[in-house]
């Protein structure tokens, strides 16, 4: 990839804004300028949108800064909540954003950092992002949101947790919890979740009040009791955060581990287990190390969760919590196309995520495709990289290409999360632009249905 | 708010920066994260009873280690020839954290702490010289209960004798030894449990009340107290130590990280400090060099050079051989017989860390450059 837009994320984010800083790659002026050809295209893009599963790309304009959504959550009052994310440029913060139906725009809520009195200019590692730790409350309309740290301080072109971790003056003060309240639109509390640790994943037990958080670095994972207000680290899971929790019927947490096993927290016995089972991976060719968990949804009723991998070739897997000593766990198959395999393909290309169940409880998710010289000869017109929404049947586990998310300029095939709002249409955060923003996938009026969020999801 | 960068991404700092965080991870040497297992063939050690806190070598090589956590377990571990596996003897019952283990001239003796007290343990020897590629035999191991070792008194740490016949051991307040090959144990005395002991040419070193070491004769059974003055220092925390065993100086450090060398005859030295407190467990390579980690919750590995007389910051334990995995926390740590280190892992799903240091003498690698 050529320009500066389209360079690999894990190479941005890599050298990140030390490239911009250096004058390495374009400046932010034109980068500005880059914002206002894409808005342009904007226009054009959502002329497209009476089409079935028309698609619309939101960009955060208003937080310009924003490199990646890694957060996008449907709150308790049924609308669409995504983390504007500012990882490259030191200093800079998250913005929690809002899908204005009205005005079929954005609505930037708040400077996070301020709110939790650890501003941008504060010399530590930046309150930067919310990473998949959106987590609603209903009864109260609450909005739990968690953040996760890698941004730079001012002063320095990249951050690193193990290098800084005994730096008073740079190391991140901990990962910041907030509470919104989605029905006055005002920040009632904040509380330092994982103090010098970013938060990566966070769920809501909301019968049990509690919290529960994967740590970043040191992939510890935590309680937080929303009526004390205290924290406790029940200790290490391995070294690759997974990027998912989820919950069962029986109030227990499940994750994962480095060499792709189930890992579950039962609250009565406080241990954290290990499957003796592997998840679903490559037979052929892994072990099942990198197998954990990037995006988990639950089935409408409950009764079992849809998982894709963050790994190469992404598996998705259907796991039944509420069944057996370990869950019966389901391969349903490798999410992306066929590679090279003896070559460890880029992360950020071979992808799946966004993983959420549609009104019409069927499971909807976003994978990458990329043009392969042997495996996937896409034209020339296509772009290198595609982010294609599927449609998976749960009864037939057949699969429907349904569309495809179309950035005006950039690339549109990393999605984090997705979710669907009270009015049944799908979002998927996006990651990778600059500025960021979101994808509003339109559902068929057949396929739609109100309140298609409940049961919603209680995990980012 | 200003949120414009404050930094010359040319300026030398900046470079220097970018250039230390190139290398945070094992500036030096190589580290392999070996899992409490035979891989591939076994499970290891439960995830939440494997934290390793104890650790001790035999004259044949072989390295004896007891976990920590919801039970605690025994273990044998070879890596040398068609070795190359961690063998879990098994849980010790009633047992939740393992505060020393020593090889014995016959067999192993472990000292647990758990709701029955602190007891001593009794492991046989473990057949490990197998071939662990194509064929092997064994029995499983029986653990021996021998004891509490001194009534409602949690054990603090035991080393083994110059003969491995006895071990030393000490609770919070009393001294006591317990015979190998019978599993006898005996109530010396009166003497703190603070950390780590030494073992020096023919006595055992403690931290005493008052800024002072206790030493214990084996060969007398006599307890004598405030026997050494430690130097100026912070002397609060428990101690560490570690010992040259061609040359039978010992290494230790105060609260603050500053490290000291101690020969029975000469006294202490000041070594130099390392750039993380509280200083963790420690080991000596035949060249003298001192290895060991620093820092609480995200550990560096740091080197002591006392001929270049300086302490360097080795950075962040990693390993990417067999397991790829980062190192935070470490419990203990011996020396191998080929002068590699083993570190015990004191986290959840701990392993044995082989850390094989950089050769001396290697002047320049594009890693220091």
């Amino acid at each position: 990839m050529g320009s500066r837009s389209e360079i690999d994320r894990r190479t941005f984010m890599k050298v990140g804004s030390g490239v911009l800083a250096a004058g390495l790659a374009p400046s932010l002026e034109a980068e500005a300028s880059q914002v206002v050809t894409a808005a342009s295209s904007l226009a054009e893009a959502r002329a497209l949108s009476e089409m079935p599963y028309a698609v619309n790309w939101y960009p955060f304009t208003g937080h310009p800064d924003s490199d990646t959504c890694w957060s996008l959550s449907v709150g308790p009052d049924g609308r669409i909540y995504a983390a504007a994310c500012a990882e490259s440029v030191p200093g800079e913060v998250v913005k929690p954003v809002r899908y204005n139906e009205q005005r079929d725009d954005l609505d930037y809520l708040f400077d996070l950092a301020e709110k939790v009195g650890d501003p941008g200019d504060s010399g530590r590692a930046s309150q930067c992002k919310i990473h998949c730790s959106f987590a609603p409350s209903m009864h109260d309309g609450v909005l739990y949101m968690a953040t996760h740290l890698s941004g730079p301080p001012l002063d320095l072109p990249v951050y690193s947790p193990w290098h800084s971790w005994h730096d008073k003056k740079h190391c991140f003060r901990g990962s910041a919890l907030l509470a919104f309240d989605t029905r006055t639109d005002r920040v009632l509390w904040w509380d330092t979740l994982i103090p010098k640790e970013g938060c990566r994943c966070l769920l809501h037990d909301e019968e049990r009040g509690l919290l529960y958080a994967m740590s970043y670095p040191r992939d510890h994972f935590i309680i937080y009791d929303l009526r004390t207000r205290k924290r406790r680290d029940v200790g290490r899971i391995s070294s690759i955060n997974p990027q998912a929790l989820f919950l069962d019927k029986r109030h227990r947490v499940w994750t994962s581990n480095d060499y792709g096993r189930l890992v579950r927290y039962t609250p009565e016995t406080d241990r954290l287990e290990i499957s003796p089972r592997l998840l679903a991976h490559d037979v052929n060719y892994q072990s099942g190390w990198h197998s954990v968990f990037y995006d988990v949804a639950p089935s409408p009723d409950g009764e079992c969760v849809y998982a894709s991998t963050w790994c190469p070739n992404p598996r998705l897997m259907r796991i039944w919590p509420n069944e057996g000593e370990w869950p019966r766990v389901e391969d349903l198959g490798p999410a992306t196309q066929l590679r090279d395999t003896s070559f460890p393909i880029d992360m950020y290309r071979d992808h799946c995520g966004g993983l959420t169940c549609g009104g019409d409880a069927r499971l909807y998710y976003v994978a990458s495709r990329w043009r392969d010289s042997k495996y996937n000869p896409m034209p020339e017109s296509r772009k290198q990289n595609e982010g294609v929404v599927w449609r998976l049947d749960p009864q037939t586990l057949e699969r429907e290409e349904v569309a495809r998310l179309e950035h005006p300029t950039g690339m549109a095939h990393y999605v984090s999360r997705g979710a669907v709002d009270h009015n049944g249409d799908l979002f998927f955060g996006h990651v990778g632009n600059h500025p960021s923003g979101i994808f509003k996938v339109s559902m068929p009026a057949d396929r739609k249905r109100k309140n298609a969020h409940l049961p919603i999801r209680m995990w980012g | 708010m200003q949120t414009k960068s404050r930094f010359d991404p040319n300026s030398p700092e900046i470079k220097a920066y970018l250039n230390e965080l190139a290398h945070q991870f094992v500036r030096e040497g190589t580290m392999v994260a070996f899992p409490t297992c035979l891989p591939g063939m076994t499970t290891p050690i439960t995830h939440d009873e494997s934290r390793i806190t104890a650790l001790d070598i035999n004259a044949e090589g072989h390295v004896y280690g007891g976990t920590s956590g919801r039970q605690a377990h025994l273990f044998g571990a070879a890596f040398h020839g068609l070795t190359g596996i961690v063998l879990d003897a098994g849980a010790v019952p009633g047992s939740t954290s393992t505060e020393a283990i020593c090889c014995g001239a016959s067999r192993v003796i472990a000292f647990v702490n758990g709701p029955r007290g602190g007891r001593a343990v009794a492991m046989p020897q473990l057949r490990l010289a197998e071939d662990w590629i194509q064929e092997w035999g064994l029995d499983e191991p029986v653990l021996q209960e021998l004891g509490e070792c001194v009534p409602a008194e949690p054990v603090v740490h035991a080393i083994s004798g110059p003969s491995r016949k006895v071990v030393v051991g000490v609770s919070t307040r009393h001294l006591f030894t317990v015979d190998v090959e019978s599993g006898l144990i005996t109530v010396v005395g009166e003497a703190p449990g603070r950390g780590h002991l030494a073992m020096g040419g023919a006595g055992v070193f403690g931290l005493d009340e008052g800024n002072r070491l206790w030493r214990f004769d084996i060969a007398s059974g006599h307890i004598r107290r405030a026997a050494v003055h430690l130097p100026d220092g912070e002397w609060t925390g428990a101690l560490r130590w570690a010992r040259d065993r061609d040359s039978g100086l010992l290494f230790t450090a105060d609260a603050t990280g500053r490290l000291f060398s101690f020969d029975e005859n000469k006294g202490f030295r000041a070594l130099g400090r390392a750039h993380l407190a509280p200083v963790g467990p420690m080991a000596v390579v035949p060249d003298g060099r001192l290895f060991g980690f620093c820092g609480e919750e995200m550990a560096n590995l740091f080197c002591c050079d006392l001929v270049s007389d300086s302490v360097t910051n080795l950075g962040v334990a990693a390993s990417i051989l067999e397991q790829r995995r980062y190192g935070y926390q470490f419990g203990d740590a011996v020396t191998g017989p080929d002068g590699e280190i083993v570190f015990g892992e004191d986290d959840n799903g701990g392993h044995l860390w082989l850390y094989f240091p950089k050769i001396k003498g290697v002047s320049s690698t594009p890693l220091t450059s």
